[in-house]
């Protein structure tokens, strides 16, 4: 272990009801997770003193930290607010940890919330990215399913993945929600549901695609020092990375090689881990392909391996890396990629009940945005382990 | 277009882009080309993302590429394209090097694979742009053949 393995744990979590929550407002969302996460950890509003937050996607926002920290009421002595897309969570997690271990806030909020379910839709988000910045919009090419298309077209290309192995993901992600209590969706899905769901953007379905929640979510951080005062077992950070590749299809391997290849090999360096150390990985699943994709970053399968994998059941709870144990974007929720990061904390608490897997110490958390351009990674460790 | 119909979502001219735009307005596919070290690069970009070098100008290129990759669209993401889905939008891989994302039309969607070879044909998206899309190469498409979404024109003069 180096740098700062095991000085920051997270001391609470907490998030909203998922699903269809008409006339809440993507505020009340968020304050409602922060009180959540508050009360999680046995502190109190008071004891906070760092604000990281992400702008709700449906209402992009500038300088949203002093808009919430507001209705927070809190003078905060760390405040940041980030925009990486799903690699957003995870990077404001790393920032908060290192203004922790650097003396400048003792507990932090991490936060985000959306009513994209239910509220203002944004059909117009790509035109947020800046003037001549999304100019592809006026072909046709608008929203997240049809960028990632055609990113996983050229993957299936290159591996020859089938419509079965893709599928195999959202499905047994479905099956790990319905062992969820709070999860959105937990009616099961069949292999011949999966392939019966419309087309989005070839070759992505709708059940390849995650799906769209209100909701509310927040981690909450403090020295692992002071974490041995709060409510809950202690789940410390053991390795934190980050890598993004900006520089588009400047190179060509950008849309079957993410950014995750160098995020991952970053924070299992600070972790002093390998791959095969891990027991539970919850990935950024915005989209199907995006699991496979981060299975191969990661270095849990070779090259082209992943679909394989996948339909052979690794991804399950019995398998050989249980992922997305509470259902991830695609069937859990969407409020990015917190819920990973909450549903790691949970597992290394061992309190996951039905879907629990037994002995988890060690997990792994993907953070994947900006259409395969940003990636952050987590490592996390149970009190056992740490 | 009547006065009903939803527009569909423009280009935004910005600095960058506008020698793009008065191209495709003649019929040309331009890309930047960086004068100190020579790097051709799409989408524009302020700089010459190679070298940092502000000393970038416009050049005309083939408008020969391949499909480097490509989606056919089904989900109607904006209004204005109800009536259109299914659609093909691709990534082409330019002769000259860039890759430019664009509309692949008149074409049957079950022949559309990767490293299919296209060529660039210009539409008019409304009274102020005109969009470089592409076709296969060597199709039978008559030229200048006006079609609903406007005039359309060949590449010229291209080096
Ligand atoms: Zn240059």
């Amino acid at each position: 272990m180096a740098g700062m393995s095991g000085k920051v744990s997270v001391v609470g979590v907490g998030h909203t009801a998922y699903g269809r929550l008409p006339g809440v407002s993507a505020w009340a969302l968020q304050a409602e997770a922060v009180r959540n996460a508050v009360a999680d950890a046995g502190l109190s509003i008071a004891d906070v003193d760092g604000l990281f937050t992400e702008s709700q996607f449906s209402e992009p926002l500038l300088m949203h930290g002093t808009i919430l920290g507001r209705q927070l009421g809190m003078r905060p002595r760390f405040l940041s607010t980030q925009s990486q897309g799903g690699a957003t969570c995870i990077s404001l997690i790393q920032t908060a940890a290192l203004a922790i271990d650097a003396g400048m806030c003792s507990v932090a909020a991490v936060v985000y919330g959306d009513n994209a379910k239910t509220g203002q839709p944004n059909i117009y988000g790509l035109a947020q990215m800046g003037r001549g910045q999304a100019d592809f919009v006026a072909h046709g090419l608008l929203g997240g399913p049809a960028m990632e298309a055609l990113a996983a077209q050229r993957y299936r290309w290159e591996y020859g993945v089938t419509d079965e192995q893709f599928g195999s993901v959202a499905v047994t992600f479905r099956r790990h929600a319905s062992l969820t209590p709070h999860a959105q969706y937990r009616e099961p899905m069949s292999m011949d549901d999966y392939l019966a769901s419309r087309w989005i953007a070839e070759p992505l379905r709708l059940y390849d695609c995650a799906i769209t929640t209100d909701g509310g979510a927040c981690v909450l951080l403090a020295s692992t020092e002071r974490a041995r005062d709060t409510a809950q077992p202690g789940v410390q950070i053991i390795g934190m990375g980050q890598a993004h590749n900006l520089d588009g299809l400047r190179d060509k391997h950008h849309y079957t090689q993410f950014a995750g290849a160098r995020s991952s090999r970053e924070a299992y360096a600070m972790a002093g881990i390998g791959p095969r150390d891990v027991d539970v990985a919850e990935f950024y699943d915005c989209f199907t392909s995006t699991v496979l994709v981060t299975l191969e970053d990661y270095g849990f399968v070779g090259r082209g391996e992943a679909g394989a994998f996948a339909a052979e059941g690794g991804l399950s709870l019995s398998g050989a890396l249980p992922s997305n144990t509470s259902g991830g974007l695609l069937s859990e929720a969407n409020v990015t990629g917190w819920g990973q990061v909450i549903e790691a904390v949970r597992q290394l608490r061992g309190s996951c009940g039905a879907r629990q897997v037994r002995g988890a110490s060690t997990a792994v958390c993907s953070g994947h945005g900006g259409f395969q351009a940003t990636h952050a990674t987590l490592v996390l460790a149970g009190a056992d382990a740490a | 277009m009547s006065q009903w119909e939803i527009p569909k979502p423009q280009p935004v001219m910005s600095e960058e882009t506008a020698p793009f735009w008065e191209g495709t307005a003649k019929g040309e596919l331009r890309v930047q080309r960086c004068a100190a070290c020579g790097s051709l690069q799409l989408p524009a970009s302020a700089v010459c993302s190679s070298c940092l070098s502000s000393d970038i100008a416009w050049i005309q290129v083939s408008g020969h590429g391949a499909v480097f990759s490509f989606t056919v669209v089904h989900h109607a993401f904006h209004p204005a394209f109800a009536s259109e889905v299914p659609y093909v939008v691709a990534d082409i891989e330019l002769d000259e090097g860039p890759v430019l994302t664009a509309s692949i039309v008149d074409v049957d969607h079950a022949e559309v694979k990767i490293g299919m070879e296209v060529e660039a044909r210009f539409r008019r998206l409304d009274e102020e742009y005109v969009l470089c899309v592409f076709i296969p190469r060597g199709s039978k498409l008559p030229e200048g053949a006006p079609g609903d979404s406007g005039t359309e024109s060949k590449q010229t003069g291209g080096k």
